[in-house]
């Protein structure tokens, strides 16, 4: 059982692989950036098990800056992504300019917090 | 357009009457319109004429939502109204003079003695910041006004602004006659005036808009899936945090919504999209509010928005999965592995979380929503305040009237066509339908929810009507109606020619609709003149000749206090009044209407339910200087502190066990006259309620000492107080206010161990300086 | 005309001179006397001699003259009244029961001296003063073994007691060497009173009882729980003296002597002239009596009182205490003056520390809790005016921007903050160059 179980991830992790290598450069330089959010979330919360929740404003303005930005870009992905159907009628440029506003509000709300 | 605005000047009731009709059946009106507005825009299309109608008609239901609201100001006089409105008031003002900063960081030391009340932390100031801001608009165009009156006319205001909502949510849910009728229903809603009259300068005033808005701008976003309406969104919801705790209800419904979306097979991107910004970025704003905090991420209210947050987010990886894997046994294997993974670290976290006390448990108040017979047994604080009882069926027809019947036929409407937008408005409206069952002030919140619902069955219902009606006078009078006819309409007629009544049945039905919703203008119209306009610090009855008494008495006394009484007096009442004798009075508080320790009022409750020397300690301990009682006995005021009574024994009780009810009760029953309890009949509320009122013939016929509230002769009318003396009362009696006496200078009478305590000090002292 | 100038300057100083009982001046000066029998303004001379020597004036009047009164236009006349009138069952004139009372509350002295056959009337003004006299009127406190020795045997009525209370500032910092001369009527404190206090005590061995008749029952007042003098401070430090006896303020147990049965000493002189005298000067405020002026708080650095703490505050709170020694305000020196920093309980009790010149001062912090607080003094000491003083201030939490700034172990999460700030900033370089 536990056997075809790490083969089943084997496989699984191989045709992953493959098949993320034909997503377009700019939805992978997306993930990329979703990627660094959630890793620095996780030093984070890694950091705060250590330390303790002290000044929890920071900690909770540092995880959720990390949260908010990693959320945000997903949605950009989603309606840049000219494989959703969904978003067809939304233009690339449109969807980035209201991702560009949501960032501008969430990093000045964080600055409120953050202190 | 002139013609049509001259009735709603003239008189709000026909205003009413006419502007629904005109809303449920633009295509029907515009015919009738078209002679009036004459040559000037005979020129128009069809389109722009439609386009003029509807602004109209909003702007007609924007006013008259306004207008209908002012019935309190021309009752009585501009003034706010009920208990909370004065400390919002209060609040206010302080904000209009020393600024959003001193506000801010405000520590009130005039109530909740000794402790005081930080109140820049511990209210939501969504109210006040408007208020304010609405102030210093005005002042810098040069109107000169004063702050009390911005807050009168706050809560018409927003009402007003809230038909525009509901005109757009209306027209985002259904279509744009829907969304005028839901915008002209409920600007005359019994229900909303109830809490948006003239005066009522409340949170909800203002939070039913904000609601509102925070729904309809997230079913903007669910629907296109932009980013700019879920920020929009996020900042609606933050406005609903910074005014009224029932925010609660939005970070609730719609995970539920989500979720419910979810099971039924509906997740889309965009929902992804809509919720998770939304979320994020609401919560980060609401964080804001020192009120709220960090109760998003710590009080279980809030864990099931983070709970559907984390699951869109499994949801999505899936998805993504899926998308990337063409093999689907792989994909199962992958389904179970994380699956598994996402409910053990997600059971984990919320086990540990709560096992910490890291996540805090359900609050005593969203208990009792969940299970309306909670508070009763558990938080007498709760239970004791009316607004906070189950509703009657009564009410239920008082404030909504025929909305009630309309609102079944809306469901229907809505499942018969279903999209994420109903499935939203139909979730908003049974969930609060059955808050509102539970709490009678959540009937507010249900109010915008079954208007809309109504607005779309009346809308269809009248919509379908007229296509059969016109449909048939097209053949018979053809030419006589100009354009306007959809394609819809007249294929429909063709089809329904066969059937001979359905004109007649047709314009029958039509006409009966007219008749239920004029009716329900002349309702609403009547309960808001005659319930929901009343200040209730202003008591009006009816005299023995049917005119019009008007009783003063609880500005008379808060008035009395303070000009006669030292700066720093300290006056006890039952919280009731609080806010009332800090706003009016000027007075330091021992506990007011922000109920937030339970202990300090339980001390009152004590206090009030004691015998007069153990009293006298509490008042001593708690340096009172004045006691303040309402009563209504002369004047059959019903909600007077008598009749509160119970609930102080109940609150004192639940804190200091030496209070027992049933020493209160004969046989389980509450009674003031000869056949009362001995402790009742002793205690120092008894005493102070019906100090000298043994002398007093309150009625023709009666025995002096009658009280009319419960229409008793009263059972001891011979009070004597020893501790405390009478300094005041009103002229109708409604308040009377005592003086708590120095100790006596001669005497030192006390608690035995306080006596005892003295006299082993006194020895020691001798000792000490032998 | 000089002569005419002087009466002018005079006149002005008048209502100075008038008002002699004010806080700057606490001593009792015109005192009412109130007698049975104008004959016992001699036989009680050396006493009455003894306060008119200090400075006091003194109105005799008969208990049931018509025109006496305690006050006139709303004003009293008289800072201290004596009763020298125990059989009286009426006054004349304005006073009764009501008045004398008013009169103490308003913070007067009264001095009263009851015998056997008390009258109702002055046993009731006893009686609100904490103290109840024996019911029975004949009866008498009888003591046979510490009763004062005579040449007859008699009944043991005449007591030599030398019970005293111990407390210098109540009878003066001389030992009274010889007892006190007693003979009258015994009397308890009502155990609800705490402010009233024993001064002379009978011995364990006393009771009273009519002296003429058998003993049928139980003594309703037996032993030490007897009381033979006592004195009350009321709340607003007005004094009352109260004793069961007249007669031993008279000429006569002044000058006595008095051996103390069982004892070899025989006493030239019996201690009732020390004993009396000094209690009269407690009485009339000329000792033991103090003041507290110019309470001052202020934060720790600063001269002004603010009108609010913040939690943590330092703090500095002072009070001057002054007492009056007959003629002048001296400072008062203690070292158990204590304040406390209350709010339902004290949150801050200190001692003070005093420089011996009246002031008296300390430092502490704010606790770390707001509401409505109050400086608390309390000093109750025997024979000492109470002081009660409080005086409340609000004490509110930190301000937005009191808080500490910058927490280095936040640093991370700053940094993780700017960082992802930084990343938006390429990301978005990177995204719109990319297209």
């Amino acid at each position: 059982m536990a056997k075809s179980t790490s083969k089943d991830a084997q496989a699984l992790f191989h045709s992953l692989r493959s098949a993320y290598a034909s997503t377009p450069t700019n939805l992978k330089i997306i993930d990329l950036y979703v990627g660094f959010a959630v890793f620095t979330a996780l030093i984070q919360v890694v950091y705060m098990a250590v330390v303790g929740s002290f000044p929890f404003n920071s900690f909770l303005s540092g995880l959720l800056s990390c949260i908010g930005t990693a959320v945000l870009a997903v949605c950009l992905r989603i309606q840049v992504n000219k494989e959703n159907k969904e978003f067809k009628d939304l233009a690339p440029e449109r969807a980035f300019a209201d991702f560009v506003l949501c960032n501008l509000v969430l990093h000045l709300v964080i600055m409120n917090f953050l202190g | 357009m002139v013609g049509k605005a001259e009735p709603v000047n003239g008189s709000v009731k026909s205003g009413s009457n006419q502007s629904i009709p005109a809303t449920m059946q633009s295509p029907l009106k515009k015919s009738d319109l078209i002679p009036n507005l004459s040559l000037k825009t005979l020129k128009l299309k069809t389109k722009q004429q439609e386009l003029l109608i509807r602004v109209s008609i909003l702007c007609l239901v924007y006013v008259l939502a306004f207008i209908t609201r002012l019935f309190s100001v021309l009752r009585y006089e501009s003034m706010i109204h009920e208990f909370d409105p004065y400390f919002n008031y209060r609040t206010t003002l302080f904000l209009t003079e020393k600024g959003f900063y001193e506000f801010w960081n405000w520590f009130d030391s005039e109530s909740w003695y000794p402790l005081g009340r930080i109140i820049g932390g511990t209210l939501y100031p969504g109210l006040m910041v408007t208020a304010a801001i609405i102030y210093w608009l005005l002042r810098f165009l040069r109107f000169a006004i004063h702050i009390r009156e911005v807050c009168v006319l706050t809560a018409p205001f927003f009402a007003s602004n809230t038909t525009l909502v509901a005109y757009f949510f209306g027209k985002e849910v259904w279509d744009s006659g829907a969304g005028l009728v839901a915008a002209a229903l409920i600007a005359i809603c019994p229900g909303y005036i109830s809490r948006s009259v003239a005066g009522s300068y409340d949170n909800e005033g203002v939070a039913i808009f904000a609601l509102l808005l925070t729904f309809y701008l997230f079913v903007k976003a669910v629907n296109t899936g932009s980013l700019a309406w879920a920020l929009a969104s996020a900042f609606a919801y933050f406005y609903m945090v910074s005014a009224w705790g029932g925010y609660v209800f939005i970070i609730n419904l719609i995970p539920l919504y989500v979720l419910v979306l979810l099971i039924t097979g509906r997740y889309s991107m965009r929902l992804y999209v809509a919720y998770n910004s939304m979320y994020v970025l609401g919560m980060l704003l609401a964080m804001q509010i020192r009120f709220v905090g960090f109760q998003h991420v710590q009080s279980g209210e809030h864990m099931a928005a983070m709970g559907v947050f984390f699951l869109l987010q499994v949801f999505f990886f899936l998805d993504w999965v899926k998308h990337l894997l063409s093999d689907t046994k792989l994909f199962q294997a992958f389904l179970r592995i994380t699956v598994t993974t996402a409910i053990g670290v997600g059971a984990i976290a919320l086990g540990v979380g709560m096992a910490s006390g890291y996540i805090s448990p359900w609050t005593g108040r969203f208990y009792s929503l969940l299970d309306p017979t909670y508070a009763k047994d558990h938080i007498p604080i709760i239970a004791s305040v009316s607004e906070h009882q189950p509703t009657a069926w009564s009410s239920f027809m008082f404030d909504f009237h025929i909305l009630l019947f309309l609102f079944p036929a809306g469901l229907y409407f809505c499942f018969k066509r279903l999209s994420d937008a109903t499935i939203f408005i139909v979730m908003y409206g049974l969930t609060s339908m059955y808050f509102a069952g539970v709490m009678v002030r959540l009937i507010l919140v249900a109010t915008p929810a079954v208007c809309l619902i109504s607005a779309i069955a009346v809308s269809a219902t009248i919509k379908n009507l007229t296509l059969v009606a016109r449909a048939k006078s097209k053949v018979t009078q053809t030419g006589s109606v100009r354009g306007s006819s959809s394609s819809k309409g007249s294929s429909k007629a063709s089809l329904d020619q066969s059937q001979p009544f359905q004109r007649n049945g047709a314009i029958a039905l039509l006409l009966g609709a007219f008749y239920l919703l004029s009716k329900y203008a002349t309702h609403c119209t009547w309960v808001t003149s005659e319930a929901y306009s009343s200040p209730s610090i202003v008591l009006a009855a009816r005299g023995a000749h049917g005119n019009r008494v008007i009783f003063d008495d609880y500005r008379e006394a808060y008035f009395w206090l303070r000009k006669n009484t030292p700066p720093d007096a300290k006056v006890m009442s039952w919280w009731d009044y609080g806010y009332q004798i800090t706003a009016m009075g000027n007075r330091t508080v021992i506990v007011d209407n922000n109920t937030w320790n339970n202990t300090h009022i339980a001390t009152v409750g004590r206090a009030m339910s004691s015998y007069e020397d153990e009293a006298y300690e509490i008042m001593r301990s708690l340096d009172v200087d004045y006691v303040l009682v309402v009563f209504g006995g002369v004047t059959g005021y019903s909600s007077d502190d008598i009749n509160k009574f119970l609930w102080m024994v109940r609150i004192g009780g639940g804190v200091f066990p030496v209070i027992k009810e049933p020493d209160y009760l004969v046989n389980g029953e509450y009674r003031v006259d000869k056949g009362a309890a001995p402790k009742m009949l002793n205690c120092l509320m008894y005493k102070l309620s019906y100090y000298r009122f043994g002398e007093l013939t309150t009625e023709y016929g009666k025995p002096p000492g009658y009280d009319r509230a419960r229409g008793v002769e009263i059972g001891n009318k011979d009070i004597k107080l020893e501790y405390l003396e009478e300094a005041f009362t009103t002229s109708n009696w409604i308040v009377r206010i005592y003086k708590v006496k120095p100790p006596n200078n001669r005497w030192e009478r006390t608690m035995f161990h306080i006596y005892l305590g003295t006299v082993l000090r006194y020895h020691f002292q001798a000792m000490f300086h032998s | 005309m000089p002569k005419l100038a002087l009466f002018l300057i005079l006149i002005h100083f008048l209502p100075f001179l008038c008002t002699s009982f004010s806080p700057e001046n606490p001593s009792s000066r015109r005192v009412l006397v109130l007698l049975d029998d104008l004959a016992l303004k001699s036989s009680h001379s050396v006493y009455f001699k003894s306060l008119q020597s200090r400075g006091f004036e003194l109105d005799f009047k008969l208990a049931d003259d018509p025109k006496i009164g305690l006050q006139r236009y709303g004003q009293y006349l008289y800072d201290g009244l004596i009763l020298f009138c125990p059989t009286t069952e009426r006054f004349g004139g304005s006073i009764d029961l009501a008045a004398i009372l008013d009169f103490v509350d308003s913070g007067h002295d009264l001095i009263i001296a009851a015998d056997n056959n008390a009258s109702d009337l002055i046993r009731e003004i006893a009686t609100e003063c904490g103290v109840d006299f024996d019911e029975d009127p004949a009866a008498m406190v009888i003591d046979h073994t510490s009763y004062a020795v005579s040449e007859t045997e008699g009944d043991h009525t005449l007591i030599a007691s030398d019970d005293f209370i111990k407390s210098n500032v109540l009878l003066g910092s001389e030992k009274i060497e010889a007892p006190v001369l007693f003979q009258g009527i015994g009397h308890s404190l009502s155990p609800a009173n705490s402010l009233v206090l024993k001064v002379l005590s009978a011995s364990p061995s006393a009771y009273s009882a009519n002296p003429k008749s058998k003993l049928s029952s139980p003594p309703s007042l037996t032993g030490s729980a007897i009381s033979l003098v006592s004195i009350l401070q009321a709340r607003n430090n007005a004094r009352i003296l109260i004793s069961g006896s007249l007669v031993m303020f008279s000429n006569r147990f002044f000058r006595s002597g008095v051996q103390k049965a069982g004892t070899p000493t025989k006493h030239e002189k019996s201690g009732n002239e020390q004993f009396l005298t000094e209690l009269s000067k407690w009485v009339f405020h000329e000792r033991g009596h103090l003041k507290a002026v110019n309470i001052q708080h202020h934060k720790d650095g600063e001269a002004d009182e603010p009108s609010m703490y913040r939690i943590n505050d330092d703090l500095v709170y002072s009070v001057e205490i002054y007492e009056w020694s007959g003629r002048s305000w001296e400072p008062y020196v203690a070292d158990d003056v204590q304040v406390q920093f209350y709010m339902m309980s004290p949150y801050v009790l200190k001692n003070l520390s005093t420089d011996k010149k009246g002031r008296y001062f300390t430092a502490f912090k704010v606790p770390d809790v707001y509401g409505v607080f109050q400086f608390k003094v309390e000093y109750q000491r025997l024979g000492y005016t109470s002081l009660s003083l409080s005086k409340q201030i609000p004490v509110r939490p930190y301000r937005h921007n009191e808080y500490e700034r910058f927490i280095p172990a936040a640093y991370p999460y700053y940094g993780a903050a700017f960082s992802m700030m930084a990343g938006f900033f390429i990301f978005t370089a990177v995204h719109l160059y990319n297209k």
